[in-house]
């Protein structure tokens, strides 16, 4: 530690604690756990749950648990390839089977049946597969 | 309560026997009810359960349309009750099952810490207890009515300053059908314990904290009191038809009790809903519910209890 450094240092102090202040701030607020609107049903994130709620859930509410995933699939299969979940699913069924709405819950569902201490973003990797869609390892789930 | 020139003679169909015989009867109904309703699903598959509901609860129709024919006031008044309920399980429960979880997509309330255990609260009872506001403007009907003779509404009358302006009423108790009146009774109070319990589980009203915790207290102790008030009554009956009546209301306002301690973690009721889980317990409940329910129809008669009026003048 040289002198101009000991010198400087309270000015330094001045300027770094209220970044810090805010920092700490930004920390907290960011280890707040994701809650749902107290009324409504299901999860803040359904992609980050076990297979096993996952299945608890399609029991109760079989429709809306596997939208709701579908679409958080959408979402990311859009990340992994920039494209739209309709025209992935378009291009994937041109040579063989249509891939509808119906058969992509169903994908969904039976992986996470088939794996239930898996966490559902897995089955959305398992779907992109699929569909043909090379998810990178730094974006895997 | 009973004013028939000819009472039945019987040592033991006396009060409190026959007050207490037909509360744990229609206590314990309720809970078969939910059984009921598990064994269906079971047997007949949920999707062909919710296909076929619809036309299933025109049966409690076809049950009541056979009571309000008859003029045996016993029987009148165990069809009105069982039909009500096979169209409460048809066409609210199961329909709205259908609506909540096959139609509209709805998801399931979660619990737990995490947030991460399906509720009790599935998307069925998330829309019933949307029709709180149709429940109410129902019972306005029975507010209003000056032919009520339920003891709730007469006293509500009475506390409004209603008696007077209604006028005296234009209906003898032969002139009632108590097919029908049992078959109202039963489905509205079932709908009005239902509302009172989903209202107070709803986090969207009530939160998950202190207020869930004390409005569900106060609930217990309401129900407590309330039904206690009513067994008490109760069990000064010595008509059976017309106790079972006035033990439908006690019967399930006291398991709102047991509905509010199970979600508080404090009982459970598993034995009602997972049968197979409960198999002897369950047969045992089963067994004792349709022995009480053969002590009643075996329950020495009074007279007009079975359709056979004494004239006063003979």
């Amino acid at each position: 530690m040289d002198g101009s450094r000991t010198v400087n240092a309270p000015h330094h102090t001045r300027r770094a604690l209220p970044a810090l202040v805010l920092l700490l701030a930004a920390g907290g607020a960011s280890a707040e756990k994701l809650t749902m609107p107290d009324g409504m049903g299901g999860v803040p994130d359904i992609g980050a749950i076990p297979c096993s709620v996952f299945s608890a859930m399609m029991e109760r509410g079989p429709l809306g648990t596997r939208h709701s995933l579908i679409t958080w699939s959408a979402g990311y299969l859009k990340a992994a390839s920039g494209k739209t979940l309709q025209h992935l699913a378009d291009a994937a069924g041109a040579g063989g089977a249509p891939w509808t709405y119906q058969k992509l819950g169903d994908e969904l569902e039976a992986w996470c049946t088939a794996n239930p201490t898996a966490m559902t973003a897995d089955a959305a990797a398992s779907v992109a597969a699929k569909l043909g869609v090379a998810v990178p390892v730094a974006a895997a789930p | 309560m009973s004013t028939d020139a000819a009472p039945a003679q019987s040592r033991l169909w006396q009060p409190p026997i026959v007050g207490l015989v037909t509360f744990v009867l229609m206590f314990v109904a309720v809970g078969l009810g939910h059984t009921l309703m598990v064994l269906i699903e079971h047997q007949l598959g949920r999707e062909t359960t919710l296909a076929v509901s619809p036309l299933l609860g025109f049966t409690g129709i076809i049950m009541l349309w056979y009571g309000v024919k008859s003029k045996n006031e016993t029987f009148q008044t165990w069809i009105g009750f069982f039909g009500a309920l096979v169209v409460w399980m048809c066409w609210v429960e199961f329909f709205y099952m259908w609506y909540g979880r096959m139609n509209w997509g709805m998801l399931p309330r979660m619990d737990g810490v995490d947030g991460l255990e399906v509720s009790g609260t599935y998307p069925e009872y998330m829309i019933m207890g949307s029709t709180v506001g149709t429940l109410l403007m129902m019972l306005c009907f029975y507010t209003f009515d000056k032919d009520t003779r339920c003891n709730m509404f007469l006293w509500i009358q009475n506390k409004l300053g209603l008696r007077e302006g209604l006028g005296p009423t234009t209906k003898t108790a032969k002139d009632r059908n108590y097919a029908i009146i049992t078959f109202m009774e039963t489905f509205f109070v079932t709908w009005f314990c239902y509302a009172w319990n989903l209202l107070t589980f709803d986090p969207g009203l009530m939160g998950r904290g202190d207020l869930f915790v004390g409005i569900n207290l106060a609930s217990v102790f309401i129900a407590v009191v309330w039904a206690g008030f009513c067994l008490t009554r109760l069990i000064q009956f010595r008509r059976t038809a017309t106790a079972l009546r006035y033990a439908i209301p006690v019967g399930n306002i006291a398991w709102v009790n047991v509905e509010i301690l199970e979600k508080l973690d404090l009982m459970s009721h598993a034995v009602f809903i997972d049968p197979w889980a409960y198999k002897l317990e369950a047969s045992v409940i089963f067994g004792a519910f349709l022995t009480l329910v053969a002590l009643l129809l075996l329950a020495p008669k009074k007279p007009s209890e079975m359709g056979r009026r004494v004239n006063p003048a003979d």
